[in-house]
Order: structure tokens, then sequence, then C-alpha cells
């Protein structure tokens, strides 16, 4: 049992003690009122009985007074008057003693009797009236008649006052002596009374100070008991509040609270309200029908942790210093029971951010982790020349994209003509990189890319936009040191140089050519001719086009195996490249036997991309629409991905030939071929590898 | 590695100055890395970071841009102390808003000012530095963020 249920206990056992107690105490004040009225009564009646006993006496010492009177022929009126007085006064008191109740009526009959036949005697010589005397000069003063008469009378009652008063005294005085032990008992007995009351009075004290000291230390208990949940509730980083079957919060709950939501209110307000600006509405519903099922008995509480759609929560608040801040909350709920089922919902709050980003933090560095790895097993795979010379390109490449940022620019047609420029270069860098399986690499230049493409889509572009490219592309340059720094090591540590191939260009690219086909499910066979014959002039342009038109062929030439089983073609297809000295030049064929290009579908694509005018895509031939693949933004891929979909790559291919000062052409049989005819003009080198 | 939105809060800062100042919105121009020293304007005003970021945070502009913008702001004396003036005066605007921003993550000093045309600033290493120019008018001046 509780400390809660003892004090109720003992309460209750308080209150029925001081009930009995009062009761008792009532029933002794009653009692003793009684005894007191009836104590009183006896004193009356007792001093009555003490009076009434001079009075037999009296009257007989009155009547002698009467007679000697009468004998000395003296005035006898006065004396006469004293006895009616005496007489009277004794009927008034016998008459009180009667009425009171004192038990003892038989005594008071023979009384009666006695002093009736006193009172007899008496009656005539009281209500004389006669002249008792008669003057006469010779008898002087003597008798009347009516004077003999009386002195009779008075002789008889005086004689009878001196037989009877004595025992009618007698009588009296048993009568007051009994009254007096009356008295006496009824005294004792109140006293006994008073005594009780005061006893009783007493412990009814004591139990209502018992009372009063145990209530105050339990109130004090009390006090101190939620000074101690207020001090916990202050202190504790969690937030806690119980929510009652109506969704709202309770009367109690912890500050932490106050710094989690930026509010004081909680009291009475409903989790709805609490959340309803911080989440999104469809997560609120969610929530609140998991806090009906806690409601539910027979819901399996671990098993509802399970489901729990508020473990983690992004909210974004204001802090103390008025600056908007994300913070990650997670909602954990338990029930609270009680003998008559579920009273409560307890729910606890936790800023979890920090282990959120910890997390996050964490992932990413397994992912950059993961990531070098694969950098360091593409490094060991790749030949350290073609390595530190992609280094260097790569590195002079994104000094080119930082000097595009760096131009001037204020208006909208200024920032795109910098994207342009942008996503050519990163495209290039990012084929070379895929090519030599440097992903790492590859993927960052990708996501560069994709923060390129988010900025064209904007309506209206601003110096603000390129923000988060300025910091990607330092974030690039750094990873870039790092690949160096690494690659130097790994030169360090190697013990005996990777075996050089014989054709490096060639080797990319049949490497670039396996992980295309695995990438996007295609299956062809790659033949390179003539590759180890490139000048040194021409070794980065050859590069970068065949690089681009391999990630073409992969994502828009060769079919599926499906598909090419369907059209009547061999499940494996052919890609070939060659490159021969011709006449005044060089001469590089890419072809493939692929879907070929249909000059519809590129005028369909650059009416999307809104590169061209209906009116233009009518007018144009297939010659002319054919020339649209070079137009920089044109792509026929559904989507962005990895190899395709930007509209760069034939862009960069044809400015590296134009910029090598060759010429380019393109064949074309849908469903068939595609050939690409690339010219350069002749140079001063003789026959080299390509770096 | 510096996030976006402690570029974004320095850059804010100094946007908002000329919002509040001249009442005409300042713009920013396309952002790049500072890759070899780059020479200051004739008024410079920086500040020194420190705590989670080491480094500096400086404004420069020319004097031509600061005299527009005092004229701007109804003063009448173009004097080189009032210029040295309110280029600090930007400096403070950019560290009081970071202040707000990031609470005691970052020691911010007060700013100090620096005048000529033969100040430069260069990368160190360690630090990533940003150049965000802040177009105004015809003119434009330079936010460097340098911090590791």
């Amino acid at each position: 049992m509780t400390a809660a249920g003892n004090w109720g206990s003992r309460y209750i056992l308080a209150i029925g003690i001081g009930a009995a107690l009062a009761v008792a105490m009532g029933a002794a004040l009653l009692m003793g009122f009684r005894l007191a009225t009836q104590l009183h009564a006896d004193i009356g009646s007792l001093q009555t009985a003490s009076a009434l006993q001079a009075y037999p006496i009296e009257v007989g010492r009155e009547l002698d007074s009467l007679r000697e009177h009468l004998e000395v022929r003296a005035y006898e009126g006065n004396a006469r008057a004293a006895l009616g007085e005496s007489v009277r006064h004794f009927d008034e008191n016998f008459r009180a003693l009667q009425a009171a109740d004192h038990g003892d009526a038989a005594r008071l009959d023979r009384i009666n009797t006695q002093w009736r036949r006193f009172h007899a005697l008496i009656d005539p010589v009281i209500g004389f009236h006669a002249e008792p005397y008669i003057d006469s000069d010779t008898a002087g003063t003597i008798l009347s008649q009516a004077g003999r008469a009386q002195f009779a009378r008075v002789r008889r009652a005086s004689l009878y006052a001196a037989e009877h008063a004595q025992a009618l005294r007698h009588e009296l005085a048993a009568i007051t002596g009994r009254l007096q032990t009356a008295a006496s008992a009824a005294a004792v007995r109140l006293r006994g009374l008073l005594l009780g009351g005061v006893l009783a009075a007493l412990v009814l004290a004591a139990a209502a100070a018992w009372l009063l000291i145990s209530r105050s230390r339990h109130e004090r208990a009390a006090r101190e008991a939620q000074e101690r949940t207020r001090d916990i509730m202050r202190t504790v980083r969690e937030g806690f509040f119980l929510l009652d079957a109506g969704h709202r919060i309770g009367s109690v709950w912890s500050d932490a609270l106050i710094r989690m939501f930026n509010r004081e209110d909680f009291a009475g307000l409903s989790f709805h309200d609490l959340l309803k600006d911080l989440v999104p509405s469809e997560t609120l519903a969610t929530a609140a029908k998991y806090i009906n099922l806690l409601w539910g008995e027979r819901a399996h509480e671990n098993l509802m942790k399970s489901i729990n759609p508020l473990s983690q929560v992004q909210i974004i608040r204001e802090n103390e210093r008025g600056v908007k801040e994300t913070r990650y909350l997670q909602f954990d709920f338990h029930r609270v029971s009680g003998p008559r089922g579920i009273k409560h919902v307890l729910c606890s709050v936790g800023d979890i951010t920090s282990s959120v980003l910890l997390s996050r933090e964490l992932q990413e560095s397994q992912g950059n982790a993961n990531a070098q790895l694969d950098m360091l097993i593409g490094m060991m795979r790749t030949d350290p020349v073609q390595l530190v010379s992609f280094l260097d390109t790569a590195d002079a490449g994104l000094r080119l994209i930082n000097a595009i940022m760096k131009e001037p620019a204020r208006s909208d047609a200024e920032f795109r003509r910098k994207l342009e420029g942008l996503l050519r270069e990163l495209h290039s860098l990012k084929g070379e990189a895929a090519a030599l399986e440097l992903h790492s690499i590859a993927e960052r230049l990708h996501a560069l890319e994709d923060l390129v493409g988010a900025c064209e889509a904007r309506q209206e572009l601003s110096g603000a936009d390129f923000l988060p490219l300025v910091l990607k592309l330092d974030e690039m340059l750094a990873h870039l040191r790092g690949v160096r720094e690494i690659a130097s090591r790994l030169a360090l540590t190697r013990e005996t140089p990777a075996p050089a191939a014989h054709d490096p260009l060639a080797t990319t690219l049949e490497t670039m050519a396996a992980q295309l086909a695995r990438d996007h499910g295609k299956r062809w066979r790659f033949d390179a001719s003539g590759l180890a014959g490139v000048p040194p002039r021409y070794a980065q342009t050859v590069k970068d086009c065949l690089i681009q038109m391999l990630r073409n062929s992969a994502v828009h030439g060769i079919e599926t195996p499906q598909l090419r089983r369907s059209r009547a073609k061999s499940e494996i297809g052919r890609v070939s490249v060659a490159f021969r000295r011709g006449e005044g030049g060089y001469e590089l064929l890419f072809e493939d036997d692929g879907a070929g290009i249909a000059p519809e579908t590129v005028k369909e694509a650059a009416l999307r991309k809104h590169l061209i005018t209906e009116s233009e895509a009518a007018a144009m031939d297939s010659r002319a629409a054919m020339a649209l693949i070079f137009r920089p933004g044109l792509s026929t891929a559904a989507g962005v991905s990895m190899d395709a979909g930007r509209g760069v790559g034939m862009d960069v291919v044809a400015r590296c030939i134009r910029a090598a000062g060759g010429r380019i052409g393109v064949s074309t049989n849908p469903g068939k071929f595609t050939r690409f005819k690339i010219t350069l003009p002749a140079t001063d080198d003789s026959d080299s590898a390509v770096a | 590695m510096l996030h976006e939105k402690e570029l974004t809060t320095f850059v804010d800062g100094t946007t908002n100055f000329f919002a509040v100042a001249a009442q005409q919105a300042a713009s920013i121009g396309s952002p790049y890395l500072l890759e070899e020293a780059l020479a200051l304007h004739e008024y410079s005003g920086l500040i020194d970071v420190s705590g989670k970021r080491q480094g500096v945070v400086c404004f420069t502009a020319p004097k031509a841009m600061l005299a527009v913008l005092l004229m701007k702001m109804q003063e009448t004396d173009f004097s080189h102390e009032t210029m040295r003036d309110l280029v600090g005066e930007v400096a403070n605007t950019i560290s009081g808003n970071a202040r707000r921003a990031f609470g005691g993550d970052f020691l911010i000093s007060v700013p100090n000012v620096l005048s000529g045309e033969t100040q430069s600033i260069a990368p160190r290493p360690g630090t990533r530095s940003f150049i965000i120019p802040i177009n105004w008018r015809s003119h434009s001046a330079k936010l460097i963020v340098s911090l590791s």
C-alpha cells in the first residue's frame, strides 16, 4: 500500500474515533444536564423540607404565644396574624414539596394527614374575628364568650401541637435526610459525568491534535514530494507530459518542453495543437490514430513502439536567438494504468538532434570510407601515368570551372551562360573519371552536375543560386587533393610499377565499355584499333570524344539483348573504334550497330527543349535534324543519369573537334547503326602513344 | 567543412546592411574560390572568427562605391575617416548577424579596418576561401569568407 493509502486509512480511523468521542461527550453532557436539573430540584425540595421542619414547632410556639396573650388579656391580633402567616407558609412549602417528585409519597401522605388534622384545629383560631375581651368596671377585662371559645380552641390546638409537632418535624426531617442523600448521590454522579466529559474532551482534543499533526506531516511530505517532482521536472532533459483520453496535456510537465517547443502554455493544450505547425498533417493524423490505439487495453505496448510514427520527427523552430533551426525529436508513449484501466498516456520527448546528426555523419563517414576504398581499388587498377594525367586534367578543368564562376555576371542570361560552360566541363571530366573507374570522383562530379541542373531549372537566376555550387566545387578540389596524395603514396609503396598497358587509351575504353554494359544491362563487343598511334596533341581530344560517344552508345545506341533479339539482331552488339592516318591528317571512326538515330526523334527532343520552333522543325531535312545532336542542351534520354540526359555529351565532342581544328560527320540508319567520322588536321608529331 | 548556411549568414549580413542603411538592396554576383592572393579594394573591414571555425571574414569595397553609399545615407562628410567608419560598420553588421545566428559557436572579434590600395588577402592552408561579389547599383564590392 502506498503512503497515501496508509494516510487515508488512519484519517478515517481518527475521524471514527473522534465521532465516537463526540457522541460520548454529548451523552455525558445530556446526562449531566438531567442530573443537574434533578439536583437542582432536589436541592429546592431539600430547602423546602428544611424550612418545613421548623414550622410545626413554630406553629406550636405561636399557639402558646396566642394562648398567653389571651390569658393576660393582651391584644392577640398580631400573634394570630403571625400564626396565620406560618400556616400559610407551611401550606405553600408543603404543596411545593408534594409537587416535587422526590420518591417518598407515603411519608408525605402521612405528613399531610397529620397536618390536615392540625390544620383543622388551627383554622378556627386563625379565622377568629370577634372581640375576645369584655371590659367591666367590676371585673376588669375578662374573656368574652367568643374569647373563651377562642381560648379553648387555642388550648386544644396547642395541646395537639405539643403532642404531634415533634413527630411531624421528624417526618419532615426524614424527608430532608433522604433528599440530602439523593442530592449527594446526584452530585457524585454529576462529578463523575463531568470528569468523564473532561476526559473525553481531552481525548478528543488529543485526537484532533494528533490528526492535525499527522495531517500537517502528511502535507509537508506531500509538499516535499511535489517539490522533488518539480525539481525532477525542472532538471530532466527529456520532455514529459500526460495525455488524457481527449489527447489533452495534463497540468504537470517538464521544463524541457519549453526549450523544445518554445512555448509555455501546455496545460490543457491538445496534442494536435502542439504539433500542428511542426509536422506534416499526415504524420499528425497518423499520430492521433496511434495514440487512440494506445488507449485500447488489448494493444501490445512493445509492439506498438515499432509502429510509432513520431519516433523521429524533424521540426523547424526558432531558437532563443530567434534563428530558425532544424531539430529532431523522438516521442515515446507509455500507458499509465490504474485499477479501472488506462488512466493516461505518458509521453516522453527527447531531443535526438545530436545523435541523428552523429548517425548521419557516421553514415557519411562510412560512405566516404567506402568511396575511398572504391577509389583506392580504382586507382590500383589504373595506370599511374594515366591517373596522374587525369588528375592534372581534372585540376585544370576545375580551375577552368572556377574561372567561369569568376566571370562577372548580373543578369539571368549571364548566369545561364555560366551554367552551360560549367556543364560542358563537368560532363567531360565525369566521363574521363568514369572511364578510369574513379567512381568517387565521377559521383561527386555528377552531384555537381545535379546542382547545375537545379540552377538551370530556376525561373530567375542570381548569384545566391551559385553558393551551393562553389561549396561543392571546393569540396571537389579538396577531394582531388586527397586522391593525388593517395596516388603519390601509392606510387611510393608500390615495390614494382604496375605493368604499363601497351595501349592505355584502348584499355581505358575497354574498361569503361564493360562498366557501361553492366550499368545499363547491355551486351556488346568493343573493338579498338590504332589508338596507340594517336599523336600527343590529339590525345585529350580523342579521349574526350570517345568517352562521350561510348556513353552515348551505351544509353542511346546499343539496345537491350531482348530488344535486339526481337529485332532479329545478335544479342551481343558491336562497338568499334578505329584511328588511322589519312590523307592530310587523321581519321577517327566510331561505330555501333545499335538503334541508330531517327531524325524525327531528334527534332521532337529539340522541340521539347525549345531549341527549335515548330516551323523550324517542319522545314528541317534529315541532315539538319542530325546536326541538332551537337547542340547544347539536347538529349533524347528520358531522364538524367550518370551517363546521359543533360544534353552535354555531343556538345562536348563537337567543341573538342572544333577546338582541334577538325570536323565531325555522322551517318546513321535507324535500327541498324550509327557512325561518327572525325577528321583531324595533320600535325608535325610522329606516331606517338597517348600519354 | 563550411556549410552553406554559414556562408549564407555572412552574405545576408552584408546585403542586409545595404537594404537597411541605403534603402536599396544589394545583390550577389557569382561566387568563386580564392586561389591566389587577391588585391583588396581601398577600404576593407575584417572580422576574425574563432571557435567552431577559425579564420577571417572580410568586406572590401572601392572608394567610389562607399561614396555613393554615403550619399544614399544622406551623409555629407566623405572623408577618409568616414569611409573607414562605413566599412567598419558593414563588418560590424556582418558580425552582429553572425552572432545572432551562431550564438556561442563562433567567437567573432570587433571589426578591424584596413585602407589603402596595397592590401591583399591570400588563401591560407587548411582554410576554405570564398569570394562573393556584392553588387550594388553599378558598383561591386567583395565579401571574402576564409574559414577552416
